[in-house]
């Protein structure tokens, strides 16, 4: 019984981990009403922005988030402002602009093959770090320190977003927008400048779940593709859109991956991961936190 | 009137700038300027997962063309150079059959080469094939690519059954060594052709080693965390761990485990992703005594070896490993080759790689002393080298240990390995 118990909190750990990969995409969804295909590369970019920041500066991963927030922030921000801007407002009558998703599939390829250009394929990772390696050791148990300090970052980020999504006027105007865009300019909110925020936190969030990667998992140009897949499940079972619904999902999927293995072999989980998405898709299509309408 | 011909004068610099640079370009080109070239063409991972050994093969591979080309070329076709045209299969098998079919019907290349991956250098032989174009396979192991029968393909690397053979019999040997005893594997491998293929040879090899399995355990190169597999092999709790990874996977997996103190008598890889020089880097302490086989080591005991190494470090700024080895003797070979084939006629260069025999020249900084293809196109005498990752004094490196002869003077093996 102590082995299911030590999966079960490797796998909720893991699993919130996951959960704040997938957190910008819900973000950005929720607003834009675009599936952001160049997620995984914000998130990519994310890691190598902790990379430098941590190895340069010697400073503990954590601390790295100073410069990593505003940094991933203002990428985001002016991403969404430059590139997508132009193309949203081209489409500015569909509810939800197909247009849009092809150019996040084109930055998704321009930012993981400049990183190679730039970096270089291999693999790195922070040698000397306080984080690197260590273990809590609890009777027989072993939980991982670095992802015990990612799960409270994922519990923490997505408190903040709520927080700020619900308490302050910024907040509301993104809220009144991804309601109903137009009512929400008839108002007299700006509409892309929520884009561009919106945009900007989700980007943020994904820089954030680089930091809490950083620690324990390589950095290579691809490495958002291995998250990517997984963030999409994540979304579309947690419910598009929903905080909450994204770091729940995240977890199921991370103590399926995590208990699954014990009594199977590890390739058969992500099996049963992606039979219980169809199940979802098919049941609950709105996912299993999601609400039937928009916030 | 004036600023009008000061606009004009600039605008003529310019254009005579341009005109003087582009001819500078095309002088740089002896490409253009010769009767004949050799087409190469090469299929590798050059971005996606295997990027990074991808990478390495291209370096290993402009180096030998350079120096060929430098030396004069092809000499029996007029000096002709070799002209590499480089396609990136991103680790897909029908990427690869595409660009296979591109480069043979677009390009008109007279040789292939690639593809790194086994999966994908599987499907792309077949064209190759049926199109009669030679293609030269550096380094995928999987035994049934040079056993379909086909008469284009070369294979220089030792096939994977030589591998997991290989592997065992420097069990065998290591527990006569020290007399310890070794009765339990665990099996971890990616869940490809290439780790299943290994795996089916490791079931066969330690049934009749009267070894008992605890565990047989695929898994996905793109897991993102491995502590579910970890803990799997910590309670199967095996005297000797079996290994097959890809660098991303090899690289998580061996640090997970020294996070979760899983301490095995010997871990026992099979090159791929520990072979890669990026893992040594990055797990640092972790993978110390960690057993791999290679091809190649640059502490292999051969004339031009520390040069040639030397040569690539100074250029990309990591050694040679055993796949980038491999890379860089098939160029030699197909050098060779299309020396002895006086044309460039497909059929020409294949006949002359079937008699190739070659024993001298870069191509023998190689572990073994000949380099012969069998009927199937299969490198005769391609040998394997076990070494043990180790710290002994300049920092982790890898240190030849096995076969005997080839034991790094003054060396001696940890097994079972010290636990910390």
């Amino acid at each position: 019984m102590w082995f299911i118990a030590e999966d079960l909190i490797n796998g909720i750990l893991m699993g919130a981990i996951y959960g704040l990969t997938a957190l910008g995409l819900t973000v950005i969804f929720g607003v834009l009403k675009v599936i952001n295909f160049a997620h995984g590369s914000l998130l990519m970019v994310g890691m190598f922005v902790a990379y430098w920041a941590v190895t340069l500066s010697g400073l503990h991963p954590y601390l790295a988030l100073i410069l990593v927030i505003p940094i991933m922030f203002f990428f985001g921000y002016y991403l969404q402002d430059i590139v997508i801007k132009p193309i949203f407002k081209a489409e500015k009558d569909v509810r939800e602009p197909i247009t849009v998703i092809i150019v996040t599939t084109g930055l998704w390829y321009i930012l993981d093959n400049l990183t190679l250009l730039i970096f270089g394929p291999q693999y790195r990772n922070i040698q000397d770090n306080p984080l690197r390696g260590k273990m809590l050791e609890i009777g027989g148990m072993f939980i991982s320190v670095p992802k015990l300090w990612g799960f409270s970052a994922a519990i923490l980020t997505a408190l903040a977003i709520y927080w700020f999504l619900q308490r302050t006027r910024m907040g509301r105007a993104i809220r009144a927008t991804s309601l109903d865009r137009d009512a929400a300019s008839l108002m007299g909110i700006k509409q892309y400048k929520v884009y561009n925020i919106a945009f900007g936190i989700g980007t943020a969030a994904a820089g954030i779940a680089g930091v809490t990667l950083v620690p324990f998992y390589n950095v290579f140009p691809s490495v958002g593709v291995l998250f990517d897949i997984k963030g999409f499940i994540i979304v579309v079972l947690g419910g598009l859109g929903s905080i909450s619904g994204a770091i729940l999902g995240g977890m199921i999927i991370g103590v399926i991956e995590s208990v699954g293995p014990q009594f199977m072999t590890a390739t058969w989980t992500e099996g049963i991961v992606y039979a219980l998405f169809l199940l979802v898709l098919f049941v609950k299509p709105s996912g299993l936190f999601g609400v039937r309408y928009d916030w | 009137m004036k600023e009008r011909s000061i606009g004009r004068k600039v605008y003529v610099c310019v254009l005579a700038f341009a005109f003087v640079c582009s001819m500078a370009f095309l002088a740089d080109r002896p490409a253009l300027a010769q009767p004949k070239a050799v087409k190469v063409g090469n299929i590798l991972p050059l971005s996606g997962p295997s990027a990074s050994v991808g990478q390495q093969n291209r370096y290993a591979q402009d180096m030998a063309i350079e120096e060929i080309n430098a030396a004069g070329g092809i000499k029996s076709l007029g000096g002709a150079k070799i002209t590499m045209l480089y396609s990136d299969s991103e680790s897909k098998p029908e990427k690869g059959v595409a660009e296979a079919e591109r480069l043979i019907n677009t390009e008109k290349v007279h040789v292939l080469t690639g593809c790194w991956n086994s999966a994908v250098t599987y499907p792309t032989t077949a064209v190759a094939e049926r199109y009669g174009t030679p293609f030269i396979v550096p380094v995928s192991v999987a035994d049934k690519i040079t056993e379909q029968g086909f008469k284009t393909v070369f294979r220089i690397a030792a096939k994977d059954s030589w591998w997991t053979r290989d592997q065992f019999v420097f069990l065998s040997d290591l527990q006569k060594e020290f007399n310890a005893k070794v009765s339990t594997l665990a099996f971890v491998y990616e869940n490809g052709d290439w780790g299943k293929g290994f795996a089916g040879g490791w079931k066969k090899l330690a049934e009749k080693g009267g070894y008992k399995v605890l565990l047989d355990e695929p898994y996905p190169s793109t897991a993102t965390d491995m502590s579910p597999l970890v803990q799997k092999i910590k309670r199967a709790n095996p005297d000797v761990l079996l290994l097959v990874s890809n660098a991303a996977d090899a690289i998580l997996l061996t640090n997970t485990m020294a996070e979760y103190k899983v301490k095995p008598k010997a871990i026992i890889a099979s090159g791929g992703g520990h072979a890669d020089p990026s893992f040594l880097k990055a797990v640092g302490k972790n993978g110390q005594y960690l057993f791999d086989i290679v091809e190649w080591e640059t502490d292999v005991n051969k004339p031009g070896v520390k040069e040639i190494n030397q040569k690539f470090k100074s250029k990309y700024d990591y050694n040679l490993a055993g796949e980038s080895v491999d890379a860089y003797i098939a160029m030699y070979v197909m050098a060779d080759a299309l020396e002895r084939a006086k044309s460039l006629d497909p059929k020409a260069i294949r006949d002359a790689l079937a008699k190739t025999k070659l024993t001298k020249g870069p191509a023998m900084i190689a572990s073994y002393d000949a380099i012969e293809f069998d009927e199937t196109g299969q490198n005769k005498y391609a040998a394997l080298v076990m070494v043990q990752i180790n710290d002994i004094g300049k920092g982790m490196e890898r240190i030849s240990v096995w076969p005997k002869g080839a034991r790094r003077a003054g060396y001696k093996p940890l097994f079972p390995v010290p636990v910390r």
